[in-house]
């Protein structure tokens, strides 16, 4: 049975009055109830596709309809909830009277302002202007703002941006319990780590246009999924062997070791065959295809130094704001 | 409409620059409009020279001109203020951001802008009623002071001075307003409004008044309108400086509601469009 969406684009396309065309013809689909990473490098059209779905800009062409109707009328906006890039407020207010402004414009009664400082833990600084808030703070602020109507999709452009490690895990933390209750998150990041923890499925823009869609584990499986790697000697003998034995495609030598493309149950049989065929095998492990790996090969990004040559630093930054 | 009408009543109602400003015009309006020229027309210096004697120009503080003198006080430095005000509640929104966190909420920008101009409304409504009675209050004062008698102006006449000095302030915030809006920023739009005032109208309508051709575009400009506005209510005595209006007052009323109405529909045409953008 096909699942109601929370977010549905057909062909949305932007292009803005300078000629540059940064959304081209996005066609997305977020699922009620799911946690929707939305991946991009810089300049992709990630927050541009998020000012689309809330309506700040209007599209060139295409349609969408977010909460159930068209971004920016009454209709979707009572039922959204959004943080797009960064977090914007009246430095001369307090953060609580912040939320009273937000309250009025939204229709909300002013007693759901403090369950909402409560949730992201600004209570105790409600009081103070806005503009003595660190980032985290004002972070936090805007995603109290978002979660005042008690909407049923959120979107947040960066949430944990400028977070401190303790944050960054809070933030974490209180995007899953959002999800509770049925609710939907669209949330970018530049943190892929960030994605894969939290997030149900995954989509990357590149140049404007979704270049891939599905779990974290489904856009693995599709750039290769999981490898074999084995160290062995002599490594010409063993990769004349392997090629011989499996698809000449499937075996490629990366710094010293063999990296096979095969169902990794596979591995005792190879490593038999080797030893018959008198090569040593010091070393054979499976290696988990890294997102960030999966991400350059879909964006074509340059390759970045990686911290271990099997995978990389999952948590290093790809992108930033479009 | 009314959601959004609260949320700016409460944001201008704890910005501080909005109480500078409503100070600044007030203090302006007593010091300038009253204080000084009563101590100057009490005692006029050796060298003083008028067509008119001081002993009369000080007439000019007394409750029979109440409604001359303000709208005369008001009319460059209410105006230069109110543009300030007007663009400070449009082009902050932008410099801030805010105005993306104001749209993401539920109503629609024809009724976010709505709401900020019966704000607007409002504020103007309330320095138009505080400025005339404490003018009021100032020169009964100082008739009080000066031992002298005054009549007050009729009821009928103090209505129609309310009137014009309320549809005045809210031309000059209106325009304040769609500068804010069509620049996006504050710098530009309080810098542009004043520079038309002062140089556009002040300068350039005062240095050219007569002048045949330039005489004709004059009777169009905002500022020359109100100015006939406010030379329908007379001085008590006459005073030969006076200038000439290029306009008669009905006239004058009828234009200022003209760009009352289009500074707002401007306003709203461009931010009912316009994308919303980054910084």
């Amino acid at each position: 049975m096909a699942q109601a969406l929370a977010v549905e684009t057909h062909g949305l396309t932007k292009r803005y009055s300078t000629g540059v065309l940064a959304v081209d013809d996005l066609d997305l689909r977020v699922r009620t109830g799911e946690v929707y990473g939305f991946l991009g490098p810089n300049g992709a059209g990630k927050t541009t596709t998020l000012r689309l779905l809330s309506g700040l800009i209007h599209p060139t062409s295409g349609s969408a309809i977010v909460a159930g109707a068209v971004p920016g009328s009454p209709a979707s906006l009572a039922r959204l909830g959004a943080m797009v890039e960064t977090p914007a407020f009246y430095p001369y207010l307090s953060g609580r009277d912040n939320l009273r402004v937000v309250a009025r414009y939204a229709g909300v009664p002013k007693s759901r302002i403090e369950p909402v400082l409560k949730l992201v833990d600004l209570t105790d600084r409600a009081k103070h202007k806005f503009k003595t808030y660190s980032t985290g703070m004002k972070q936090r602020l805007g995603v109290a703002a978002a979660l005042l109507k008690g909407p049923d999709l959120l979107i947040l452009d960066e949430p944990t941006s400028g977070l401190d490690p303790q944050g960054t895990i809070e933030m974490r933390a209180l995007i899953k319990e959002l999800k509770q209750g049925g609710r939907t998150v669209l949330l970018s990041s530049h943190l892929l780590n960030e994605v894969e923890l939290t997030c149900d499925r995954v989509g990357v823009i590149a140049k404007g246009k979704l270049v891939a869609e599905g779990t974290v584990d489904e856009l693995r499986a599709r750039s290769g999924g999981r490898t074999l790697r084995i160290h062995a000697a002599p490594l010409e003998q063993a990769q004349r062997l392997l090629e011989s034995l499996l698809n000449p495609d499937q075996v490629r030598v990366l710094d010293g070791s063999l990296v096979l493309n095969v169902d990794p149950a596979q591995a005792a049989s190879i490593n038999r065959r080797l030893v018959a065929d008198g090569v040593d095998v010091s070393e054979l492990r499976v290696d988990e295809q890294s997102l960030e790996n999966v991400f350059l090969e879909l964006t074509e990004a340059p390759s970045q130094p990686t911290a271990a040559s099997g995978g990389g630093d999952r948590s290093a930054e790809v992108e930033g704001n479009t | 409409m009314i959601a959004s009408f609260r949320a700016e009543t409460l944001k201008a109602r704890k910005r501080w620059a909005n109480w500078l400003l409503f100070g600044i015009l007030l203090m302006t309006l007593l010091l300038f409009g009253y204080v000084l020229s009563y101590v100057i027309f009490k005692n006029p210096p050796r060298n003083f020279q008028s067509p008119v004697p001081a002993s009369v120009l000080i007439r000019r503080d007394f409750p029979e001109n109440l409604l001359p003198t303000v709208l005369s006080s008001m009319s460059t430095i209410g105006a230069a203020i109110m543009i300030i005000l007007g663009s400070l509640s449009t082009a902050s929104e932008y410099g801030w951001l805010t105005v993306q966190t104001i749209l993401i909420q539920k109503p629609g920008r024809v009724a976010v802008l709505v709401g900020k101009l019966l704000n607007l409304g409002l504020i103007t409504l309330i320095t138009s009623v505080v400025a005339l009675g404490l003018a009021a209050l100032t020169s009964y004062l100082l008739v009080s002071i000066d031992g002298s008698s005054s009549a007050w102006p009729s009821v009928t006449e103090l209505l129609k001075g309310f009137g014009a000095l309320w549809l005045q302030l809210a031309v000059w915030t209106a325009f304040g307003m769609f500068l804010g809006i069509a620049f996006r920023s504050t710098a530009a739009a309080i810098g542009g409004g004043l520079t038309y005032l002062f140089v556009g109208e002040a300068l350039i309508a005062g240095l050219l008044r007569d002048t045949p051709g330039v005489k004709e575009i004059l009777k169009f400009l905002p500022g020359v309108n109100g100015e006939a506005v406010n030379a329908s209510f007379r001085l008590s005595f006459r005073n030969p400086n006076a200038a000439t209006q290029l306009v008669d007052a009905n006239r004058g009323s009828i234009t200022l509601v003209i760009y009352l109405a289009l500074f707002t529909i401007l306003a709203l045409l461009i931010f009912r469009r316009r994308d919303v953008t980054g910084g």
